[in-house]
């Protein structure tokens, strides 16, 4: 190890040399870390985005088939027949383990009676907004002019989840809802009729029967959109949420139209699809996974990962070809300390070590150094990095969701609008938040990191440096 | 203890030899000085007796054995000890860090022993303060003086020096041709010279004058 010691005391002897060394690794080091932790830092951000984002899978009818069978119809009036999903069937595919939560979803549309539903001048129908206490001209109508949706729990609504309605007052519907006649009623539609919690709203469905609804809270929905669903109903204020099971005794039913789950883990969604086919029969019912949260947080994050990826490379090869250049250089200077070192018997390899071991000191400093100062380049180029890719990814995803305004393809009725307008727009806002949580943060990993990363830098410099020293001959330098 | 069998010695022709069939033999306890004008070809012979270069004709033997069976490198590394015009010691070391160091290298017997290296300088005129010196801010006689003390604590049988004087004044010059003679005397090492200067010539046990080609031995 005689060569570690003539390299401390090299090292030591010329200061000068070794401090300018230090800066000129610190500066390639800095830079790399610098990659590392930004490509650290999304590999953690995609990670948790996978914990947290999760994906849904929707058990609905299998619309498809359905439609397969209504061609196969002979009669002149055929129809199409869609399947309902068992409420039992539903709960029992919910108790897997791969579902993190589950919303059974069902809807009806009714008729106001102690109260009137919004009107827009777009409606199909003459009268315009009918002023409070009023009697609603549609009351008569076989469609009503107030979509009930029943839910498990609002909270698992995408709308709701997605920030576009808020309850205002009172709360939303819960799972401890089922088996009452609570709902939760849009803050136009309160307004307009002087509702607050507490008072107590009727109803007629379409068979004409008087239901008493209890107003438990008030929801205020920024949605914009008001085109017309499925049920005729002509606002968004007209939806009235409730639990599935008051929409089914109304519809005096036990099923439900669809059932979302949510899975824990993304990658977990085809497993949870092949055991939950077990449970159904795939001709009448589907399962269809949306992931898109998750997709949509995937590819800024993996832009960010490939971007730091490339500056690692990319600073790595300029790193080796600057220091190549020094140590040739360096060696150049050295052919005379070379000479005399092998000419004392001293082997080659041993002299290339020698100069490999000085690096490597000037390295541990350098990485002290790099260490300091690459968190804050970290930090900068990782925010300039996000907000370049969360600009992109906004633009991007403003153009999806303008193009997906008309509700998920097989939905039907207001609250499958609702669900897929919101779908993106929680797809947009979760990727964000994800990409501003992005932590730049140096851990031992990343040091350890830089430190293979230096010492390959430095074993190439050398190493392509030192190739000179193999053709050296001692008398030339010696004699010369 | 060295031998030279035939040996000759070109660079590009072999029309333009150096020298050729030279037959020499060097033993220990003996300093020896190899004279001749510039050009003659006297560095590049001693270079040959270092294990620098290989002949180009013949073989040089040392105890017996051929170079070539014994190898360059561990040859130099283990039989044989130089020293040059310019002294050759490490600049970023000190006078007892470049002994120690050549020490470490040859594996010499007392290899890390500080006291034995301040004792060997110490007899050379260089005390232990300047002993841990940079050897940059020693004189020239004071940095000769170092590379002939790292030959003594080396255990190489076998000492060349080119031209160990020429940077030296008159003074320096005796003082370190006495050190060459003890190195050889009291050491019983083999010490080769090669110099142009026959007043330093005079001073050694034996003179070889390269002239046209030839080695006369005086």
């Amino acid at each position: 190890m005689n060569f570690f010691y003539r390299a401390f005391l090299n090292v030591k002897g010329k200061k000068g040399r070794t401090i300018l060394l230090i800066l000129v690794l610190s500066a390639i080091l800095l830079f790399v870390l610098a990659g590392i932790i930004i490509q650290n830092a999304a590999t953690t951000a995609v990670n948790n985005a996978k914990k947290s984002s999760g994906a849904t899978v929707t058990l609905s009818a299998n619309r498809s088939n359905a439609f397969k069978k209504l061609r196969q119809q002979k009669s002149k009036n055929p129809t199409l027949s869609l399947a309902s999903v068992s409420v039992k069937t539903a709960k029992k595919i919910g108790n897997s383990d791969y579902v993190k939560a589950y919303n059974i979803t069902n809807s009806t549309s009714v008729n106001a009676k102690s109260f009137d539903a919004i009107k827009t001048s777009s409606s199909s129908q003459s009268n315009q907004m009918s002023g409070p206490g009023g009697k609603s001209s549609s009351s008569s109508s076989s469609q009503g002019d107030i979509s009930l949706s029943g839910v498990t729990s609002t909270s698992q609504v995408s709308s709701f989840t997605s920030g576009t309605s808020k309850i205002k007052s009172g709360r939303g519907i819960n799972a401890s809802d089922a088996g009452t006649n609570n709902v939760v009623i849009e803050t136009e539609l309160a307004k307009q009729n002087s509702i607050s919690v507490g008072d107590t709203i009727t109803v007629k469905d379409t068979d004409k029967n008087i239901h008493k609804f209890k107003v438990v809270g008030i929801y205020k929905s920024s949605s914009t959109s008001s085109q017309t669903g499925g049920m005729g109903q002509t606002d968004p204020s007209n939806t009235i949420y409730s639990s599935y099971a008051l929409v089914n005794s109304i519809k005096g039913t036990t099923s439900a139209e669809s059932v979302t789950y949510t899975i824990s883990n993304p990658s977990k969604a085809a497993a949870f699809i092949t055991a939950a086919k077990k449970s159904i029969n795939t001709s009448k019912l589907s399962l269809t996974k949306d992931d898109s949260t998750y997709r949509s947080l995937l590819t800024p994050l993996n832009n960010v990962k490939s971007f730091a990826q490339k500056i690692v490379i990319l600073v790595s090869v300029a790193g080796t070809i600057i220091l190549t250049l020094i140590v040739v250089l360096m060696i150049r200077e050295r052919r005379y300390e070379i000479g005399v070192l092998l000419s004392l018997g001293e082997k080659r390899w041993k002299v290339i070590a020698q100069f490999f071991a000085e690096m490597v000191m000037i390295m541990v400093v350098s990485i002290a150094v790099a260490g300091a100062g690459g968190k804050f380049v970290g930090d900068a180029v990782g925010k300039q990095l996000v907000n370049q890719t969360t600009t992109t990814t906004s633009t991007t995803t403003n153009t999806t969701t303008g193009n997906s305004q008309n509700g998920q393809p097989g939905g039907g009725g207001a609250q499958m609008a609702n669900n897929g307008g919101g779908g993106q727009q929680q797809s947009t806002q979760a990727s964000s938040q994800q990409l501003q949580k992005l932590s730049t943060s140096i851990s031992v990993v990343s040091l350890v990191q830089l430190g293979a990363f230096g010492l390959a830098i430095i074993l190439l410099a050398i190493l392509i440096g030192s190739i000179g020293i193999l053709r050296l001959q001692p008398k030339k330098i010696l004699i010369s | 203890m060295l031998k030279t069998k035939n040996v000759a010695y070109w660079y590009d022709k072999k029309e333009h030899k150096l020298f050729d069939n030279v037959n020499l033999e060097f033993k220990e306890g003996k300093l020896y000085a190899i004279i001749g004008s510039s050009g003659s070809g006297k560095t590049t012979f001693l270079s040959l007796l270092g294990g620098l270069d290989k002949p180009r004709a013949g073989t040089i033997e040392f105890q017996g054995v051929p170079l070539s069976k014994i190898g360059l490198t561990n040859y130099r590394n283990h039989d044989v000890s130089m020293v040059f015009q310019s002294y050759n010691l490490f600049p970023y070391m000190s006078a007892l860090e470049n002994i120690l160091t050549a020490m470490a290298i040859t594996k010499a017997e007392h290899v890390h022993d500080k006291d034995y290296v301040f004792e060997v300088l110490e007899k050379i005129g260089i005390n232990k303060e300047m002993a841990k010196k940079k050897v940059g801010r020693l004189s020239g006689g004071q940095q000769q003086r170092v590379a002939i003390a790292r030959t003594m604590c080396c255990d190489a049988k076998l000492v060349v020096a080119d031209e160990p004087t020429g940077n030296l004044d008159e003074q320096n010059t005796f003082e370190v041709l006495d050190l060459f003679k003890a190195v050889a005397h009291e050491q019983n090492k083999c010490v080769i010279i090669v110099t142009h200067e026959s007043m330093v010539a005079q001073r050694c046990d034996q003179q070889i004058e390269l002239k046209n080609n030839e080695f006369l031995i005086k």
